[in-house]
Formats: C-alpha cells, sequence, structure tokens
C-alpha cells in the first residue's frame, strides 16, 4: 500500500528551515535563539522518528527512548567537560572536586578524545538497547508489559543519574561549556552552523527511516505490528527484527541527543524522567504514529506550542498537554497527519480511494 | 548502703532544717546580701527537695501566693490561666476546694524579682538542677552531663531523681550514668559483674560502648573485663536481629501500600486490559480528600484536636476518588477497550491535568496531621518500636484484600467481573452487562486506590504529584504478580516491599530499586505472564 509522494510537503518543509529561518535570521529579523531553538526542535524529531520506527511501525511501546537521549547528550556533555577543565588547565571538572573526587573516573577517560566520545555515543546506547531488547523480546514481553518494564528501566536510570556518586553531575548535570572542536558555542554563526547540520541530519535521519520502512525489512516490521503471531508462523524471525529495530531506533535517539547538547548547552536527567519519556511518545502519537512526516510534525508542533504555552501562560501548560493527549487518543487516531489526510480525502475528487491504513 | 542511710540520716535532717531557714530567708529577705547568701548556701547544700525551687529561680518563675512560693507550667491553658505548683518542702499540683487543678492568671501572683547576680550562683549545679526539671530532654541532657561524675553526693542526687523519672528514655539514660559509676566504684567481682548485667538489662544506647570501654581499661581483674566484653557482644548480637525484625516490618509496610495501590490497578487492568496511568492520581485525590476532610473538620465545624476527621476520611475517600473513576470510565477508557497503549497515553494525559488541578487548588505541599491515636508506636523492647501508624496500614491492607477477595470470588458481581475479565465478548453473550460491570470495577479500583492514598497520608505529606512516586512500582506489582490475580498481587506486592527494605540494607536505596528491576526482568524471562500464569486456553490471546 504504497502511498503516491506528495513532494509538496518536502518542498515546503526545506524551504520553511533551510531557506526561510536561515535568511530571517541573516537579515536581522529573528534572533539567533530562535535560530537555537528551533535546532533544537530538529534534534527532538530525530528521536521522534526512531519512537516512529519502533512504536508506529512495529507496534512496540519503548518508554526508555528519553534514557537513550540522554545517553547521548551526556557522552557530548562529558567530552565538552572534560575540553574545558583541560584548557583551564584543572585535572577534573568543577563539581567532581566539589564532591571531593581526586582522580578522574575511568569511564570519564575515553571522553577526552572527540572520536572516542562520538563513537561512544553510538556505542553505548546501542549495546544497552541489544541488552535491554534482547532480554525483553526473548521472553516474548510485549504490549502494556513492555511499556511498563521500559518505563521502569527510565526510572531506575534516572534515579541512578540523579545521584552524586555516579559522577556525572547528580541532579544539576552537566552544563557551562564553552567550546566545541575550537569554535565558541556562544559564537552566533556556531549556532547557525548547528542549527543547519540538525537540519541536515533530521533530512537524513528522514531518508534513512524512509527507506527502511518501505524495504522488505519495513514491511516485515508492519507485519508484526499488525499480528505478530502470524509472521512468526511465517517463520520469520521475529525476535531478531525487532532487535534490529530497537538498536536503529536507539541509535535515533543518541544522535539526537548528541546534537541537542551543543545547542542546550546543560543536560540534566530531568530529560529523562518518567514526564519527559511519556512526552516523547506523546510527540508520535500527536503527529501520527505510523508516519514519519508525522512524527517530525508533531515532535516540531508540541515543542513549538511547548514555548508558546509556557511563556504566555505557564500554569496551563499542563492542561493544555493533557488535554491534546485525550483528545488525540480518543478522536485522532491518527493524529495530526491523518486529521490532515481526512480533510484532504473530503475535499479530493478522488475521495473513495482507499485511505491509508495504519491500525 | 542501709549503714550508710542510717549514718546520713541525723545529718540530712539538720541539713532539711538549715533548708527551711534558707528558703524562708530567700522569700523575705531583710536585706539583699541575705538573699544572696541563702540562695549560694542552698547552691552548696544540693538537697534534692529544694530543687524545684531552685529551678523556679533558675527559670524566673519564682511567684508568691498567699506567702507561699510557687511556679508555674511553661504554657498557659486556654484561657490564659496557669496551674501552679507548690515549691517547699514539697513540689505538687495545687488544687482547689473540689479536687480541680488551681487555674490562676499570672496577675493574681505576686512575682519574686531575683537579680541576675544570684541567679547566676546556681550555674555551678545547673546539672543537677535539670534532673529535676519539667521537660524530659532537659533531664536526658542533664543524665548525659553527669556520666563521668563519680562523687557519692552527686550519685545520691541522681539517684533521687531516678525515683522521680517519669520518662522511660531519661530513666534508662539515668540507670546507665548510675550504673556505671557503680561499676568502675565496684570492689569485689561479684558487684562488678552484677552492675555488668544490670548494664545490659537496662540496655540503653551507650550500653556497648560503656561496656567495651570497661573491658578494655581492665579495672578490678581480668574475669571481669570479659564478662563485660561478652555482654557488650550479646548486646549488640541482640540488637542486630531486633535491627533485622525492624527491616521485616518496614518491608510489611511498604509491601501493604503497594498491595493497596496495586489491588485496584491489577482489578482493573484485569478486566478493561487498559493501563490506567491515572491510578496514581486517583491516589492522590483520597490524600487530598483527607486533607479536605481535616480542614472541614477543624476549621468548618471548629473540632480541633480529634481524631473523628480520619474516621470520616477513610470512607469519603473511596467513594470520591471511585466515582473521579467511574467518572473517567465513562469519559474516556469506555472508548479505548480495545487499545491498550492508546489508553495508556490518555490515560496519562488525564492524571497530567489532575495534577495540574490540584497544584492549582492546593498549592505544592500539604500535610495532614496524624491522629493521636495512630501516632507514637508500639515499643516491644527498647530497640524495637513498631509505629501504630504502619501497623494500621497493614491491618487496612489485610482488610482490604480480604474484602476484594470477597468481592471477587463469593458474589455475584465478582463472578462477572471474572467473566468480563476472561471473555468480554463471550460474557456479552452471556447476558451480562458488560459496560455496567466495567464501571462498577473502575469504581471500586479507583475507591481503593483513594483509600491508599488517604492511608498514605499517614506516613508522608500530601503533594500534587504524590502518585507518580507509587505508580511505577505498583504497575511492577501487576506485572510480576501477573494481571487481574489476587494472590499474584499479594505475594508479588509483598515481595518488592521486603525485597526493597532487605536490599536497601545492602546498597543504597537507589542501587536496591534497579537490582530489583533487573531481578524482575530476570524473572520474567521465565515466567512472563506473572507468578501466576492462567493456564489451558485462557492463556491465549
Amino acid at each position: 500500500m504504497k502511498t503516491k509522494n506528495n513532494p509538496l510537503y518536502y518542498i515546503l518543509f526545506i524551504a520553511i528551515f533551510a531557506i526561510l529561518l536561515p535568511a530571517g535570521y541573516l537579515s536581522g529579523l529573528l534572533s539567533v535563539n530562535t535560530i537555537s531553538v528551533w535546532g533544537r526542535y530538529f534534534c527532538f524529531a530525530i528521536a521522534a522518528l526512531g519512537i516512529d520506527l519502533i512504536w508506529g511501525y512495529t507496534g512496540i511501546l519503548s518508554m526508555c527512548q528519553a534514557f537513550f537521549f540522554c545517553l547521548g547528550s551526556y557522552g557530548i556533555a562529558m567530552h565538552l567537560l572534560l575540553k574545558k577543565t583541560v584548557a583551564a588547565g584543572a585535572v577534573l571538572p568543577d563539581f567532581m572536586a566539589w564532591n571531593k573526587i581526586d582522580t578522574l573516573p575511568l569511564f570519564w577517560q575515553p571522553f577526552h578524545s572527540f572520536g572516542w566520545s562520538l563513537a561512544l555515543c553510538l556505542l553505548i546506547p546501542a549495546l544497552f538497547a541489544f541488552v535491554i531488547g534482547f532480554v525483553l523480546f526473548r521472553s516474548r514481553i510485549k504490549g502494556v508489559y513492555m511499556a511498563i518494564i521500559t518505563q521502569a528501566l527510565t526510572l531506575a536510570m534516572w534515579l541512578i543519574f540523579l545521584r552524586n556518586e555516579t559522577n556525572l553531575g547528580g541532579t544539576n548535570g552537566l552544563t557551562d561549556f564553552n567550546t566545541l572542536l575550537g569554535y565558541s558555542l556562544s559564537s552566533s554563526s556556531v549556532k547557525l552552523a548547528l542549527y543547519m547540520i540538525s537540519f541536515a541530519v533530521l533530512c537524513a535521519a528522514y531518508f534513512f527511516c524512509y527507506r527502511i520502512t518501505n524495504s522488505k525489512f519495513g514491511k516485515v516490521l508492519q507485519a508484526i505490528r499488525d499480528s505478530e503471531s502470524r509472521i512468526s508462523y511465517a517463520a520469520y524471525k521475529v525476535v531478531d527484527y525487532k532487535l534490529a529495530v530497537f538498536v536503529v531506533a536507539a541509535l535515533l535517539a543518541a544522535v539526537g541527543g548528541m546534537l541537542y547538547l551543543p545547542q542546550t548547552g546543560i543536560i540534566t536527567p530531568g530529560r529523562m524522567d518518567v514526564k519527559a519519556s511519556v512526552e516523547m511518545v506523546m510527540w508520535v502519537a500527536l503527529g501520527g504514529r505510523g508516519n514519519l512526516k508525522g512524527a517530525v510534525l508533531g515532535a516540531l508542533l508540541v515543542n513549538f506550542l511547548y514555548s508558546i504555552c509556557t511563556s504566555l501562560f505557564p500554569d496551563s501548560w499542563l492542561f493544555i498537554l493533557g488535554f491534546l493527549f485525550v483528545i488525540t487518543v480518543l478522536y485522532f487516531d491518527k493524529g495530526f497527519m491523518g486529521l490532515l489526510e481526512s480533510i484532504k480525502q473530503r475535499f479530493s475528487p478522488t475521495r473513495f480511494k482507499t485511505p491509508q491504513t495504519t491500525h | 548502703m542501709l549503714m550508710c542511710c542510717l549514718l546520713l540520716l541525723p545529718l540530712k535532717v539538720a541539713a532539711q532544717d538549715s533548708a527551711s531557714i534558707y528558703t524562708a530567708q530567700l522569700l523575705q529577705p531583710p536585706n539583699d546580701s541575705v538573699r544572696t547568701q541563702a540562695i549560694g548556701r542552698l547552691a552548696a547544700l544540693r538537697i534534692p527537695a529544694t530543687f524545684p525551687l531552685l529551678i523556679a529561680i533558675n527559670d524566673k518563675k519564682l511567684y508568691l501566693l498567699d506567702h507561699k512560693a510557687v511556679t508555674v507550667d511553661s504554657k498557659p491553658t486556654g484561657e490564659g490561666t496557669y496551674r501552679l505548683y507548690s515549691l517547699y518542702p514539697d513540689n505538687i499540683l495545687l488544687t482547689n476546694s473540689s479536687g480541680q487543678p488551681l487555674l490562676l492568671p499570672l496577675s493574681a501572683l505576686q512575682t519574686v524579682d531575683i537579680p541576675r547576680a544570684d541567679r547566676l550562683q546556681l550555674a555551678g549545679i545547673a546539672p543537677l538542677l535539670n534532673l529535676f526539671s519539667n521537660d524530659a530532654q532537659k533531664r536526658i541532657l542533664a543524665y548525659t552531663q553527669l556520666k563521668n561524675t563519680g562523687d557519692s553526693a552527686t550519685l545520691s542526687i541522681l539517684q533521687a531523681a531516678l525515683a522521680k523519672e517519669s520518662n522511660a528514655d531519661a530513666r534508662r539514660t539515668g540507670k546507665d550514668v548510675l550504673y556505671a559509676a557503680r561499676l568502675y566504684s565496684a570492689t569485689s567481682t561479684a558487684a562488678a559483674k552484677a552492675y555488668i548485667d544490670s548494664i545490659g538489662d537496662n540496655w540503653s544506647d551507650n550500653a556497648p560502648v560503656l561496656l567495651r570501654n570497661y573491658a578494655k581499661a581492665g579495672f578490678l581483674n581480668q574475669e571481669t573485663a570479659h564478662y563485660a566484653a561478652a555482654q557488650a557482644i550479646s548486646l549488640e548480637k541482640r540488637y542486630d536481629s531486633l535491627q533485622r525484625i525492624q527491616n521485616f516490618f518496614s518491608g510489611l509496610s511498604l509491601g501493604s501500600i503497594l498491595i493497596l495501590i496495586a489491588l485496584g490497578l491489577s482489578i482493573v487492568y484485569g478486566l478493561a486490559g487498559i493501563i490506567n496511568m491515572a491510578h496514581g492520581e486517583f491516589m492522590m485525590i483520597g490524600a487530598y480528600t483527607t486533607y479536605c476532610t481535616q480542614v472541614f473538620f477543624t476549621h468548618t465545624l471548629g473540632i480541633p484536636q480529634t481524631d473523628l476527621f480520619f474516621l470520616a476520611a477513610l470512607p469519603l475517600s473511596f467513594m470520591i476518588a471511585g466515582a473521579m473513576g467511574w467518572i473517567l470510565e465513562r469519559l474516556v477508557i469506555r472508548h479505548l477497550y480495545a487499545k491498550p497503549l492508546e489508553s495508556l497515553l490518555a490515560t496519562w494525559g488525564v492524571s497530567l491535568i489532575l495534577i495540574q488541578t490540584a497544584r492549582l487548588l492546593f498549592g505544592d505541599l500539604t500535610a495532614v496531621k496524624t491522629p493521636q491515636l495512630l501516632s507514637g508506636g508500639w515499643q516491644v523492647s527498647p530497640h524495637l518500636t513498631l509505629p501504630y501508624n504502619r501497623i494500621f496500614i497493614i491491618v487496612l491492607t489485610l482488610l482490604m484484600v480480604v474484602f476484594t477477595y470477597l468481592m471477587l470470588y463469593r458474589s455475584r458481581l465478582g463472578l462477572q467481573i471474572r467473566a468480563v475479565t476472561q471473555n468480554r465478548q463471550m460474557s456479552a453473550c452471556l447476558g451480562i452487562e458488560t459496560r455496567r460491570v466495567a464501571s462498577i470495577t473502575f469504581f471500586i479500583g479507583s475507591g481503593l486506590a483513594g483509600l491508599a492514598g488517604c492511608a498514605i497520608t499517614l506516613i508522608g505529606n500530601v503533594v500534587p504529584d504524590m502518585g507518580q512516586t507509587y505508580i511505577v512500582d505498583s504497575f511492577l506489582v501487576v506485572v510480576t504478580g501477573g494481571v487481574g490475580k489476587l494472590a499474584g498481587t499479594i505475594f508479588s506486592g509483598l515481595g518488592i516491599g521486603f525485597f526493597t527494605k532487605i536490599s536497601e540494607s545492602f546498597f543504597q536505596a537507589v542501587y536496591g530499586k534497579v537490582f530489583i528491576l533487573v531481578f524482575i526482568m530476570l524473572f520474567m524471562q521465565y515466567k512472563p505472564k506473572g507468578l501466576f500464569p492462567d493456564k489451558g486456553r485462557v492463556a491465549e490471546d
């Protein structure tokens, strides 16, 4: 059931974010902060693509994507902090000195080098995802059970990251960086560059996910979602497929996290608490799951709404979000994209064409 | 001892007489220097009978009533009047003719002004005076200050204070000091052993250290030193085993809270097949109902200091949380029965709304005052206290488990609930009104959560996001126990409760939690459907 791809969406998307926004900044209409904020939303959108792959296409509700996101962020943060510490002539980051630690913990050592940091930022989440996925999928834990256990896992990790003994900054997290590969993070041209990089990575991630979902592999994933037992009777190794997509989703989340960090300049365990992890899933639900465009759109829209609402009426954001959750789930099963599709269907002359089913 | 008393007796009588003279001089001094001298003499005499008087001087609470010295309570009774105590020769509560405590305002009393310089003469015997203070905390401090005194006069005063001691902790501390002093001055092996035994029986916090120090110093002889060391070890062993019982009890109470929350969750989940993320918020609603009941009782009805509100709050929190659950089922969940993952998100949205509503209504932190009946604890032995509020929670859980069991397995409604849990369509075909059953189940499940919230106000604050603290844990209980299984919920709730507490004594709390999670994940490897899985065809998807 291949849908005809309407290039209009892509053209509009690229025109707005790759041309209009940077142009607005260069002509002085937009502040560099706006650019940076949208750069951050792109990172969320990258993670949302991963969630869409695992939840929208495979039907596994994983609540630990926020944790993978944070693993990516923390890895880069450790590198930046070490660079700053070495440049200042110190041996230990400030917070460790405050916690009365005298030697750099072993797991911080590899993060001196940028290359190693990048590799570890991807390897560690992938490894985590592999182990967790292997244990869970092998015992055929699925559906709600899967959601609860991954949620509990995120909670446990959150608790660990909150502690000072973990040597990752505790509740305050890691913050106060100045340079990335020698470029000052506070300069506006670096911010613009990071924005453009995030955008490019988002486009690449989208293309990658698009290829996956339209490949044979992607079809098997959707078959798992629609009827897991049938596809396993057809001699497909369901566990392997699930495991693969789980690792890919974790990697996407980690990439999002890695790009997110230099643009916000702070990472705290708050990014992976229960609320954050459910919210990430909600982006996809609101945008339209089983639909890659929906995932991207959902992440961008919810976060944009968040920044507007928290500045205009801070008390009501949770109300708005809560009602959005309920209404979306009750009435707009396919999210925002589903709503667009149904509106389009109503007004298009070919209204008797079978609509795309996303179950 | 007796000899000693007999010898002291004439002396004591003489001292008593002079104390009376000095007291009289103090209260009606011909001039200031006589008063100064009288206070100095009284301080030097150190007669316990005069201590109440000296304390009154020290605290500037000395008054005259009909030319007799009296003092007052530290706090007035309701209407600005005070209870009065006579000071010398005896220290008793004054009563009026009908035997009721005599209550007078301060204006009815004549204040006796003692200059500061005179009061300073008492500084040297302040610890001794404090032994007779009305404040138990002060007395405990005074006992510990006297720890290393060996002189017999002080010890006899200490003994006099102990004879009057009413507070158990203070008595234990005091006896410890007394026995220790006697032990160090003991001259025979038998006497030393007897004092070591007394210290062991008394068993204060300090006892093992004290005995070890004695053993190390090697007073008297080798035998007593060994005896003291052995006694210290046995005390420590007993302490450890009591600690283990305390841990066991904590595990039991944590487990019963988890059961109380998970009970409702499990029924609802089993019946509707949906994850109710707002379940923790029903608990929060129950807690706020309790808070509101308290406010209503104390402020609106104007009944202060009563436990009645809690009795009223128990059924109220059940009803209100249940009603909210019923509304939620009607408005949202009814439309989502076939979609477990969607309902998870929708109920999460509901929980966000509820939390924010609570925050706007009540602010960030409120607390319910523990009913007087449930404050304190049952002191099983010196180092083992089981708090009443935790015992209450355990009993409440027990009752609720029995109630749920009867409801599920011994009533028509329960039969219907179990039928719908097993197969919704088939039950509908057989004439069960599945929608009505679902509503009632939701009512009961949410009500149980509300009751849990009411119980939790006994041990913690009431905050808008309190539900979130327990929700993941209680989901773990449901997952481990198996969905909709009463026995599974009980076993896994208790198991997780105990496990948490036990692992907390080995690791820190956080790592304990991680440890439990890993354990559950491994457990699910070979029991993916929980502790008590369905057998046969029901087990199929």
